[in-house]
């Protein structure tokens, strides 16, 4: 009951399970953002095992040509995927906007305090070697 | 310690660099009173060298990215140093520094969190007429939303109390922001009053709106009309 297009899928389907699991190895890609990838690489498997399951499914759908669901849930996954990207970048470009606002707040900071550390020793000769040790 | 000023002015810049010698020169002369802080959102024009120069307080990033962050950053430094009151003006010299005091006293009476100053509450023109077609409708739109006559939805110059600053330092809308802040203050129930003011024209140089820029901010108000009155309400502690 094999076929040649259940073979290449499950093919394709291992290799990205695999692909994912190597870029987890090599600290390309981070544990948090796998989940989505490791999920979508066991579903894509899964229905590549069970044919039975696809046939059914696009019977009831009223798909003529069963292995063309395979090809909506593909499609479906990379629609998720590209959300969750778009979701990430949201959230690290609100990161990165509230690290250069507060690392240009520090910087002003430590701008003013130097002015008026030079000011009080500008003001009172003689003892601006004493600033930092105190009274 | 020396006692802090009580009010800043907040002057969000980018390649003002020509206009704000006189802005900041007529804002010393007339409210000697107010501490200064420009903000300045990545100029390309020299700006920095004259802040050097010019001794005032500064916060800068090396690339652009909107006026909204610029104020943003602003508010929460002037929330981290403890300001009583901050005045956003613009850095090409059309708020009068005269207004200020106008703008202020809603604030200083407790009659508002946020006071904004508006070109057109009466209509007997000034130098810049009449609302434009396009902001004639914001404001329509914005009056229905908001349930509150707004009537200078694009105007640049407003005042702040503490809590408004506490607030706006983590929530001021990025981008084109002054539409979504009007819609952000409504959904949050700070309380804003508008004050007429007198419109001038920019000293010099052009507005840094470009068509594809004002499509792109239109697109981001539209957005925002229907998103922000949908938002969770910001908590906020109340002492």
């Amino acid at each position: 009951m094999t076929d040649r297009v259940q073979v290449v899928a499950f093919a394709g389907s291992a290799l990205l399970l695999l692909l994912v699991l190597e870029l987890v190895r090599r600290r390309r890609l981070s544990e948090e953002y796998s989940a989505l990838w490791i999920v979508s690489a066991s579903v894509l498997i899964g229905i590549s095992l069970r044919r039975d399951l696809i046939d059914s499914s696009a019977q009831w759908m009223g798909v003529y040509y069963p292995p063309a669901l395979l090809l909506l849930v593909l499609v479906g996954i990379v629609c998720v995927a590209l959300l969750s990207i778009s979701v990430i970048l949201s959230r690290q470009r609100r990161q990165i906007d509230r690290l250069t606002e507060e690392s240009a707040i520090l910087a002003a900071e430590l701008r003013e305090l130097r002015w008026e550390v030079r000011e009080r020793s500008d003001g009172e000769p003689g003892q601006r070697h004493t600033d930092e040790s105190g009274p | 310690m020396t006692t802090r000023p009580r009010v800043l002015a907040l002057i969000p810049a980018y390649n003002e660099a020509v206009n704000l010698p006189a802005v900041i020169g007529d804002l010393r002369r007339r409210r000697p009173d107010l501490e200064i802080l420009v903000v300045d959102d990545g100029s390309t024009d020299g700006t920095v060298a004259l802040l050097r120069r010019l001794q005032v307080r500064w916060l800068r990033w090396p690339e652009r990215r909107g006026v909204g962050s610029a104020i943003r950053a602003g508010l929460r430094y002037a929330d981290n140093l403890g300001f009583e009151a901050v005045v956003r003006l613009d850095a090409d010299g059309q708020h009068d520094i005269q207004d200020i005091a106008r703008l202020l006293l809603p604030l200083h009476m407790d009659a508002a969190d946020v006071v904004l100053g508006s070109r057109f509450i009466s209509m007997d023109a000034g130098d810049e007429g009449r609302p434009g077609p396009v902001q004639r409708t914001l404001g329509a739109v914005l009056s229905v939303l908001t349930q509150r006559v707004v009537t200078d939805p694009t105007s640049g110059f407003w005042a702040m109390s503490p809590r408004a600053v506490t607030l706006l330092a983590e929530h001021h809308p990025s981008g084109y922001p002054e539409p979504e802040l009007h819609l952000f203050l409504s959904r949050n129930a700070l309380r804003l009053v508008e004050v007429q003011v007198r419109s001038q024209a920019r000293l010099s140089g052009r507005s840094s709106l470009t068509p594809v820029r004002l499509i792109a901010a239109g697109a981001r108000v539209l957005l925002a009309l229907l998103i922000v009155p949908l938002r969770a309400v910001v908590s906020q502690s109340h002492d």
